[in-house]
Parts: C-alpha cells; sequence; structure tokens
C-alpha cells in the first residue's frame, strides 16, 4: 500500500470554549471539494449535510504493560477502521477532542495500530488557545499544556476579547512550550482552511521556510537598555542576586529601533560566544567586550564605565535588571533604576542628554526589551532544538536514541527532524510521540550542507545533555 | 501478493461459483442449510445467492444506511438478523427477504450480533450496551453500560451470553440478563471466542497478545509475542485447538493435556500480510484462513496444531469473512471489493506448495 493513499487526518483540540466547534463549521461550510468525516467526541453543534459527522464517545485504552505511549484511542480505532471499508472512501478525517482530552493516545494510535497506520496518516494537530482564558488554563491543568505542546498548529482564538500586550504576552509564552508549531490569530476561529488542513505538519522542511529561525539557540542575555550618555564616568551598581555573577556586553552607537535592537542582539551573540573578562567590583568595564561580573561578595557592587564622548550605549545583561536591583547612577551622584522606569517617549531624553547631568535629573533608559528565553516563564514544557553539522555514525545514533526514548519518552510529546547519516545520501527523516518513533529516507542532500536539526517538545528536558548526546553521534 | 494465479484454486479448494455485492462485503452466512448465502455490504445492502448455482435469490441495496456492521444467520437458517451503522437490528425472513422486524437502538453504531446455539435469543451490541431479543425481535432484556464500547459477544452454550469490552469479558444469564461471572484484565479485548461447552474464553488484545481464561478455576494466561492484535481467533469443534491471526502467520494452540501453556504452538505459513479471518471447518481438522493479502488458504492440522496448507487461491483482494457451508462441503470467502466466492470442497491430495516467503523488498515500495 503506499503512503500516498493515506487518509490524512487532522486532530481538533483545545479547552471547552476555545472555538473547536466554530473552526469545525468553517471548515465544512468552506469549499474545499473534500469529502470529510469527523469523529465527535463532545456534542457540539455541527449542523452540515456534506460532512459525514459520528459521535463516539472518547475510550482511552490503556494496556497491561503501563507504558503511556501504548495508550490508544479506541473509539478511533474502531470507527476508522471501519469507515475505511467504503468504496467511497473519504479524503479527509477531522477529530475533533473533547475539551479535557491529552493528545498523546489520540496521537498514538495512528502510530500504534496496524490496520489504521496502513490507511490514515496523520496530518496535523491543531490546538485551539482561547486567548482570554489560556494562562489560567496553564496554570490549573496539564490537559492544557500538553495540548500545546503537542500542536502542530497553535491558534491563538479570539483576540478580539483581549489587549494587545496580553496576546503579545500569551503568544510569547506558548511560542516558548512549542517552538515547532505555527502560531496563527484569530477572532472566531476565522482562519482560512489551508491554514488548518493538508498541513503535512511532519514535514519539517516547511517549519523551516515559515520561520527559518526557529533553531536558533535562545539569546544568551535575556534584558537590553539602551541609554543616551554624556562625557563622564558612571557607575553600574548590582545588589545581592540569584546567582554570584552576571554576564554583560556594553555596545557602544546602540539605535533603539527593533531592528537595530536585534542587530545588535546579533553581535552580542557573537561576542557572548566569546570567553568572557573577570570583572572584579570596583573595576572598568571595558567596551563591547563580554565581560563577567563578580558578585559574590555581599552588599551592594559597583563597577564603572568611562564614557569618553556623549553616546548611546545598549546594556546587554545576561539577567534581567530587577533580580539584582541593577541601577545607573552617574559619578557626581544621580542615580536611577534601570529596567523599571523606562521612558515611554523615545525621543524626549535625547533632546536634553546634554544637560541632564547639570539639572541633576535622571538618566532612563531610550528603549528596553527583553529577549525571549527559554526559562523566561516557570513553564516545565518547552523545546530543545539542535542543530549541528556533520554525519551521525546510525549504531551510535540508534543507540543514543533508544536510551533516550527508553528513558525520557514519557516526558518527549513530539519529536521531529532530519539526521545526516553516514554513508546514506538522503536524509534521514523522522517524527515521533513519546516513545512512538517513525523515520525513514527521504530526499537526497545534493549540494545542501549535511545538517541535522531536530527539535523535542517536552516536560523538563535537558537540552544539554541531549546536545551533548547528540554530538556525540556524529563520526 | 502470493505467488498464485487469482483464477486458479488448488488443492481442495475446487471450482464453485463467484458473485459481487455492491461494496465491500462485511458480514454474512449460510442460510436455509446452506441453500443460500446471505451478505452484507458496506453499502447497507444485504444479498442472497443460491448455494449451489451462485444465482442471485434477492438483493435489498441500501437497507442499513451507512453499512452493514453485522450479520447472523438463526440456527434454523430460516430467519437470519443485519445490523448497521443506522442504530438498527433487523430479522428477516431468507427465503424470500422480507422484513420480519426492524427494531430502532437509537444513533449508535449496531456492531455484533450473536444468535444462541438453540436459536431462542438474539443479542445484539450497540455502544456500551447489549441486548436481547427472542426470536420476533421482542426484546428480552438490556445489560448496563459496559465500561466501554462492547467490542465481541459470543454466547456460551444456550445459557449464557459472554461479551468482551476493555479490561473485562462478562457473561449474563441468558434468560434474565443477570450478570453473573466478570473475568478482569487490563488490557483492549478487540476479538473474542469461546469453546462450544463455554469452559475457556480468549481474546485477542490490542496489545498483540491473546489473553484466555479457563472459567471452572478461573485461571488465565497470556500468549504473547504476536507482531499485529490478534483479531481473528477460532475453535475447533473438539474444543481443543485454538488459531490465532496476529500477523502473516496462523498460530495454533494445543488445549490438550497440560497445554497450551509451555506448548510450542502449530506455526502456519503461508500468507504474506495478516491475517483477517480463521474458520475451523465442521468436524474435522481443518482450518480456513484469509488475509489483507487476497489469499484463503485451507490447512490440515494434527491434534497438536501443527498442519499444513491443503488448499489455496488468492482472490486479489484483502479477505473479510470466510464461512464453512454447513457439513463442509462447501467454503464461502467475502472479500473487500465485494466478491463472493464459493468453493466445492473437494478431496485432499497432499500439501501445496507455499509461495516465497517474504515480498521482495522493492516490489512493495512506491
Amino acid at each position: 500500500m503506499s503512503t500516498q493513499s493515506r487518509v490524512p487526518v487532522t486532530i481538533l483540540t483545545g479547552f471547552l470554549g476555545s472555538g473547536k466547534t466554530t473552526l469545525l463549521n468553517r471548515i465544512l461550510t468552506e469549499e474545499h471539494g473534500k469529502r470529510i468525516a469527523v469523529i465527535e467526541n463532545e456534542f457540539g453543534e455541527v449542523g452540515i449535510d456534506q460532512a459525514l459527522v459520528i459521535n463516539a464517545d472518547e475510550e482511552v485504552f490503556e494496556m497491561s504493560n503501563g507504558c503511556i505511549c501504548c495508550t490508544v484511542r479506541g473509539d478511533l480505532i474502531r470507527v476508522l477502521n471501519n469507515l475505511n471499508k467504503r468504496r467511497d472512501k473519504f479524503d479527509y478525517v477531522l477529530v475533533e477532542t473533547t475539551g479535557l482530552a491529552d493528545p498523546g493516545p489520540v496521537a498514538q494510535t495512528f502510530f500504534m495500530d496496524d490496520e489504521l497506520r496502513a490507511e490514515y496518516a496523520l496530518d496535523g494537530i491543531v490546538t485551539l488557545v482561547d486567548a482570554a482564558h489560556i494562562e489560567q488554563q496553564l496554570g490549573r491543568s496539564d490537559e492544557s499544556t500538553e495540548q500545546i505542546a503537542f500542536a502542530d498548529v497553535l491558534l491563538l482564538n479570539k483576540t478580539d476579547l483581549v489587549p494587545d500586550e496580553t496576546l503579545d504576552r500569551v503568544e510569547s509564552r506558548i511560542r516558548d512550550m512549542n517552538r515547532m508549531a505555527r502560531v496563527v490569530r484569530s477572532e472566531r476561529a476565522n482562519v482560512p482552511v489551508d491554514a488548518v488542513l493538508d498541513l503535512g505538519a511532519f514535514d519539517l522542511d516547511q517549519v523551516l521556510e515559515r520561520r527559518p529561525t526557529f533553531l536558533e539557540p535562545e539569546y544568551p542575555f535575556e534584558w537590553t537598555g539602551v541609554y543616551s550618555l554624556a562625557t563622564g564616568r558612571y557607575e553600574l551598581s548590582l545588589a545581592e542576586g540569584p546567582d554570584p555573577s552576571m554576564s554583560l556586553v556594553v555596545l557602544p552607537d546602540q539605535g533603539t529601533d527593533d531592528a537595530a535592537l536585534r542587530e545588535g542582539a546579533e553581535w552580542c551573540v557573537r561576542e557572548y560566544a566569546e570567553p568572557s573578562m573577570a570583572i572584579q567590583p570596583g573595576e572598568d568595564i571595558p567596551a563591547g567586550k563580554h565581560v563577567n561580573l563578580q558578585l559574590d561578595s555581599p552588599g551592594r557592587k559597583s563597577f564603572f564605565i568611562d564614557i569618553a564622548a556623549p553616546v548611546r550605549v545598549g546594556l546587554f545583561t545576561q539577567h534581567l535588571p530587577e533580580e539584582f536591583d541593577l541601577q545607573l547612577r552617574n559619578a557626581d551622584g544621580e542615580s536611577f533604576k534601570m529596567g523599571s522606569n523606562f521612558c515611554s517617549e523615545p525621543d524626549c531624553i535625547e533632546e536634553d542628554a546634554g544637560t541632564r547631568r547639570i539639572k541633576g535629573a535622571a538618566v532612563a533608559a531610550q528603549a528596553e526589551r527583553t529577549w525571549v528565553a527559554l526559562h523566561e516563564h516557570d513553564d516545565e514544557v518547552g523545546s530543545i532544538s539542535i542543530e549541528v553539522d556533520g554525519d551521525a555514525d546510525p549504531e551510535k545514533l540508534n543507540a543514543w536514541l533508544g536510551q533516550l526514548l527508553r528513558d525520557r519518552g514519557v516526558d518527549i510529546f513530539r519529536m521531529k527532524g532530519f539526521i545526516s547519516v553516514a554513508g546514506e545520501s538522503r536524509r534521514f527523516v523522522f517524527q515521533g510521540v513519546h516513545m512512538l518513533f517513525d523515520g525513514q529516507p527521504d530526499r537526497e542532500w545534493g549540494d545542501l550542507p549535511r545538517r541535522n536539526q531536530l527539535v523535542f517538545i517536552g516536560r523538563n528536558l535537558d537540552g544539554q545533555s541531549m546536545r551533548e548526546g547528540f554530538e556525540a553521534c556524529l563520526i | 501478493m502470493p505467488d498464485l494465479s487469482a483464477s486458479s484454486p488448488m488443492g481442495v479448494l475446487g471450482q464453485g461459483w463467484s458473485a459481487m455485492v455492491g461494496d465491500y462485503a462485511i458480514s454474512g452466512g449460510w442460510s436455509r442449510r446452506g441453500e443460500a448465502l446471505v451478505v452484507g455490504d458496506a453499502e447497507g445492502g444485504v444479498y442472497s445467492f443460491d448455494g449451489e448455482s451462485g444465482a442471485t435469490g434477492w438483493e435489498r441495496p441500501g437497507v442499513h444506511e451507512g453499512g452493514v456492521l453485522a450479520v447472523a444467520v438463526h440456527p434454523s437458517g430460516a430467519v437470519f438478523a443485519t445490523a448497521g451503522q443506522d442504530g438498527r437490528v433487523i430479522i428477516w425472513d431468507a427465503a424470500e427477504g422480507q422484513e420480519n422486524r426492524a427494531i430502532d437502538l437509537g444513533s449508535s453504531w449496531v456492531e455484533n450480533l450473536a444468535w444462541s446455539p438453540d436459536g431462542r435469543w438474539l443479542a445484539a451490541s450497540c455502544s456500551r450496551k447489549v441486548h436481547t431479543y427472542d426470536t420476533d425481535g421482542a426484546e428480552v432484556w438490556r445489560s448496563e453500560d459496559h465500561p466501554s464500547t462492547v467490542s465481541a459477544i459470543a454466547w456460551s452454550g444456550d445459557r449464557e451470553l459472554a461479551t468482551a469490552c476493555y479490561g473485562r469479558v462478562s457473561f449474563f444469564q441468558a434468560s434474565t440478563g443477570e450478570l453473573r461471572q466478570k473475568l478482569e484484565w487490563q488490557g483492549s479485548l478487540v476479538s473474542m471466542v469461546l469453546t462450544s461447552d463455554g469452559g475457556i474464553v480468549a481474546c485477542g488484545s490490542q496489545d498483540n497478545s491473546v489473553h484466555f481464561w479457563r472459567r471452572s478455576t478461573g485461571q488465565d494466561s497470556e500468549m504473547f509475542g504476536y507482531p499485529g492484535k490478534p483479531s481473528a481467533l477460532a475453535f475447533d469443534d473438539s474444543n481443543t485447538l485454538l488459531a490465532t491471526g496476529g500477523g502473516e502467520t496462523v498460530t495454533v494452540w494445543s488445549f490438550r493435556r497440560k497445554g497450551p501453556e509451555g506448548t510450542r504452538p502449530g506455526s502456519l505459513k503461508f500468507h504474506l500480510e495478516p491475517i483477517t479471518t480463521l474458520a475451523f471447518a465442521p468436524g474435522a481438522m481443518r482450518l480456513a484462513s484469509g488475509g489483507r493479502d487476497g489469499a484463503v488458504v485451507v490447512w490440515s492440522l494434527q491434534r497438536n496444531g501443527k498442519g499444513g496448507p491443503i488448499g489455496a487461491e488468492d482472490l486479489g483482494a484483502p479477505v473479510a469473512e470466510l464461512y464453512w457451508r454447513p457439513g463442509g462441503s462447501g467454503l464461502a470467502a467475502l472479500d473487500a471489493r465485494g466478491g463472493v466466492t464459493v468453493w466445492q470442497i473437494g478431496q485432499a491430495r497432499g500439501r501445496i506448495r507455499p509461495p516465497r516467503t517474504a515480498p521482495g523488498l522493492g516490489e512493495d515500495i512506491g
């Protein structure tokens, strides 16, 4: 049986009230020329004639071996194996789960049952997120977290009901949890059908095409503040904080718009990759260097920055300023807090920057931003990406992956990627759910650089040891 | 596909007849003591064919909207029942194809039907409940909800009905519906067979094992190591051989003496794709197997479960069900393309040659 003829399946998950039924009705009323079968576990209000709607009770079947990866959805096995017998088969299957459904068994069903696996292909998991309520839900339920972690598409819905700041905050949080998924915003689930169907979601190419930088390492710094400083000597002081040291780069000629900030950040990423220079309290901080402020002595510590000519500097700090009550004080005694009271009107300071010291008024940041870092929120669920050039030894790879899935499979929700296997002219493409792993050679590498790209979404994953583990498989 | 030509039966499978129904032939049975074969299909049609010639006796297309799910012929052969995705059970007069009674159970699928061996009761499972009816279709009792959808039903003699669902086999008293015994085991039971005396119940499980219980002692055992889920199971008339699918190989366990625990099963290799259905011939040590590869194979077995193929044909489409004609003089096969094939069973002239043992790797890809 050929893979092409398998019927694609999209799973719709999301809490009650997130808009699953609205989306479903939208898909079904759209002219798409598909014969769609819908399996509903919740009595929604789907009233569409073109589609066959089958109501089935959600039946989660755990096996006697206790393995959560073997847990399947009996209702789907029964219904889908039966639907497949018809000559006029369906072109597409949509499974609408209950709000509290664990997406794991739903996805696993398409790997675990041999009959289903032969006839159906999981196209993607679409999770609807109620922008107004997701923050409370994430605090309260594991299901909500897992629905986000398993998703190929995160539909941030009901955007009209919350202010933009909330939306940005929510989007940043769900992106952090699942960097593999595409985030789409919508008001009443009003998204184009092709944003949720026929995703070929397991094709990592598409993910990379959409967001080519998603595999980049997170920034090694959490915060940047941009200051216009007049000629003179400045004192940077830090109270006792959570860490015995903090890395910092003081970057001259830093712009304040987003493009300039990103450019500065890219430059600083390279600088951060260099070994740091330890700076003791009382010493000067050189500009443009990766320094590491030594903070292990008790009390407030001061470091100094000399400004020879008026300049706008960016401070790229490893941690957030409030963690150390970071303050910049000009040597004449004027002091101001950083990070807590930045000016919302970027140009107001520059105009009178030269007079500020004389007047004795506080200098404030002209611009400030935080960078999305994996530990920005306390969510246990996150994404680990590994990107490295080279060829992997198949035996070592097998041993590493086998061990990883045995030890951590329970906590790995999704994984996908390409691997460059030594002696194989084609890319090895894989995907998986928990311990279930499915992979095969894909297209020829040709002239493309033989680069391994792996993404894991899971709970409390140790990215560093996983990266090292994979790198040890390289020849 | 096996090395069998699609048009020439081999060994004991002698030329018979073939016919077509509208879509995937889901279920059926020999009615009127082998004079006719009734078949239900995925389009919801019900058909009757003459047992000797294959001529269409009558046809009733589109009876069960959404498709037929089960067909069960009454032991007398005079009436039979069908059930489908439309949530209905219909009791038919086999000769005329008239509906004697239609029972509406609601919107859920009615997936399993079985008449008691004495013909007094008809059991039907629908979602989490099982219902029983008398021959006129009047409901006798219905069960409480099972923990999950009932996946299989079977009569244990005339006095008890067994049901299988996730984690449990239940036994109900036939006349009252009283729950008499529960055998529990954490697993998704996808198939069930009982010995004719009801003493042993065996279930195939989603986790690729067969679990069985000896009811007298409550002792249970598990047979594992199957590559797939054993959805096809069959006990022979002597109640000592249990044939199981769960892969390309038919595995036959012998319950003689202290078996099957600690014994090696018969391992019957011929099919190239997983087994879909198994049926023992009445009163003979013969087993018929059908597979997703389209092959139908007849096996001659020994008491220890070992044996060899004595007849085969390739139907060219996955085999859905196999039914021995009463008396064992014929074998009917239903297939996924809607084909209905009946063979006359001849004298065995010794073993036939199995096909290649594995498909060529390059041929199956692409």
